[in-house]
Order: structure tokens, then sequence, then C-alpha cells
């Protein structure tokens, strides 16, 4: 391929301003000599001229105001959503904090201050373990009645 | 985009991480008429760039915590309508992914009769209207793919590398998808309109 016809090739990319700097001195050096080229290069030019003044078509109002509105309430959902899973996650990490230290206490309780070194398995055991695990489920359950309530609601609403 | 409006933006976009709704009000503004004719210049009928518009803005709204700040916001704004208008077209018109439409398809209205203008129709510039609106028909009359890289660069204004960003696919690839869009209007408008001089 000659360099006339490499040019060539080029001066689409020149007039949409996608040619590098080398390409660029290329260019312009065989305009500067080459008379076929650079009206070539204007037509491309008057091309790109032509497309960057395609008229801009406008969304009608109330299509924006409703893309607005739709974004703004599932954004306003997003963070809700964040903000209560923030919430619950605290709360778990809280309740188990409440949970492993209420051990001692149950042991304090049931046994007495000589309990609380007391090492050896017994029925306490099963009963703190029952306590623990039936307080869970509840709580879970709960959790779980309350965010299927509240989706029904947002579905609703 | 001038370094305050880069500024504005950058500040809008730190806000709507955060979860403010103003500053989500705000790029909806800012990029409402540039994100609908990006749209309509894809999909080529009005209402589905409308429902396209709104989706466009519901997944910002859910995606905000996956944006990188580092990144151009325009860049990914436009990455994520892209890919819904392409797969709104992947599902209504696959045929239109690979080839242009014929004049029938549209009932012979073209895309460019559809636009309107936000300038006003003065007279005087009724001759370059007559004129955009012809490349405007030649630029409807090229596969999607073609359309949207001279749309994102001559219309959006966009550089390279984000053009590469928004269509994914190497800087090589969008020089190549330039040069064969440029070439192919410049047959369409030539065979549509011969002896035009598009000055």
């Amino acid at each position: 391929m000659s360099e006339h016809d490499k040019i060539r090739e080029l001066l689409a990319l020149a007039a949409a301003g996608a040619l590098d700097e080398q390409e660029e001195q290329l260019v312009a050096r065989h305009l500067r000599e080459c008379a076929a080229c650079s009206a070539e290069q204007e037509t491309w030019s008057m091309i790109g001229s032509a497309l960057r003044r395609l008229p801009t078509p406008q969304p009608r109002a109330n299509v924006v105001e409703r893309a607005r509105a739709a974004a703004q309430i599932r954004l306003a959902e997003k963070f809700e959503q964040r903000w209560n899973t923030t919430v619950i996650a605290c709360l778990v990490a809280f309740a188990w904090v409440l949970t492993v230290m209420s051990w001692p206490v149950f042991k304090l309780v049931t046994g007495g201050v000589a309990g609380l070194f007391d090492q050896q398995f017994h029925h306490g055991w099963f009963l703190f373990v029952g306590f623990t695990a039936t307080v869970w489920v509840a709580g879970g359950a709960a959790a779980a009645l309350l965010s299927l309530y509240s989706r029904r609601e947002r579905r609703l609403a | 985009m001038s370094w305050e409006s880069g500024f504005t933006v950058d500040s809008d976009v730190a806000q709507l991480r955060r979860g403010d709704l103003d500053a989500l009000s705000a790029l909806v503004t800012r990029y409402q008429n540039r994100l609908y004719r990006y749209l309509l210049r894809v999909v080529r009928q009005p209402a589905e760039a409308e429902d396209l518009f709104q989706t466009t803005w519901i997944r910002v709204a859910e995606r905000i915590g996956q944006y990188d700040p580092n990144r151009s916001f325009e860049a990914w704004l436009f990455t994520l309508a892209r890919n819904l208008a392409i797969d709104h077209l992947r599902r209504i018109r696959p045929e239109s992914l690979d080839e242009p439409f014929g004049d029938s398809e549209s009932g012979g209205e073209t895309g460019a009769s559809r636009l309107r203008s936000s300038e006003p129709g003065a007279y005087e510039r009724v001759a370059s209207q007559e004129r955009s609106s012809r490349i405007g028909e030649s630029l409807d009359a090229l596969p999607v793919v073609q359309r949207e890289v001279l749309t994102l660069r001559f219309e959006e204004e966009m550089k390279l590398e984000e053009i590469a960003e928004v269509l994914n696919v190497p800087l090589s690839t969008v020089k190549t998808r330039l040069r064969r869009a440029l070439d192919r209007l410049r047959v369409t408008m030539e065979v549509r309109f011969p002896g035009e001089t598009w000055q």
C-alpha cells in the first residue's frame, strides 16, 4: 500500500479527531503536497461538522419526571434496606454478646459461686441451650414475619 | 467538560453514593438530553428510548454502590444505558444488532424525522436543518454498532478511551469501528442524496 493510500485511510479518522500525534504529522505533511487528499479531507471535515451539528432530541418533561421519581424511590429503598441490614447485624451481634455473657450468670443462679468454677457437664447445660435456642428461633421467626409483612406493604403501596 | 462542571459532577456523584436524593435529581437534569439522545440513536424508537431512559436511572440508583469513583461517571452511566439498550434490542429485535432496518420497518418515518430539535426553527437555519436531517437519516440507516460509535464520538464528544470503556472493546477496535462507520455513512449519504455538498 502506497503512502497516499495509507493517508486516505486516515482521513476519516482525522475528521473524528482520532489520530495519534505521529499519524497527525504524517497526514499534515501529505496534505501540504497532495491536492486530491486535501479535497478529500475537506469532505470528511464537512461530514464531521454535520454530525456534530445534528439536532439534540429532548425527552418529554413528564418522562424525565417519572424517571427521576422512580430512581429516587429506588435509591431511598436501597438505602433503607442497607440501614435495616446494618441495624439487624448490630442487634444480632448484641444478642450474641448477651447470650454468651448470660452463661456465667445462669451458672451462678443455678449452682451458686462454686458452680461458676464447675467444669462438669450437667443438666443446666440442656436448660441453657434449650432456652437460647427457643429465644433465637422465636426471634428469627418474628424477623421473617416482619420482613414478609413489610414487603407486602411495599408491594401494595 | 469544564473543570467546574467536572467538579460539580464529582460532588453530585459523591453525594449520590451517600444516598442523597437531590444529587440524583441534579444528575438526571444534567444528563437527561445526552442520555436520551444516545438511547434514541441506539434503539431509534422514542417510546423505547423513554422506557430505557427510566430504567437506566433506576439502574444507577441500584448500582451506584458498585461505581468506582476513580473512573468517569459519564462512561459508567453510558455503559449502563448501552447494556440495557443492547439487551432490549436482543430481546425485541435481534436482527437489528446485525443489519440496519429498511425504510418499510419504520413505516417510511425515519429516526431523524422523529427527532424534535431543541433549537428554534429560525428561517435562516432551514437549509442547515435540512442537511442535518439528511445526515441524521443516513446515520439512522447504519447498523447499531456504527451508529453508537458515531454518536458517542461526534455528539457526546467522548474521548476514544471513554468510548472503549462504554463499548467494552480495545481502543484499536474503537478506531476501526469509527473508520468503518464513517466510510459507510458517506456511502449511504452519496447513494441517498447524490450531489449533496454537506457544507
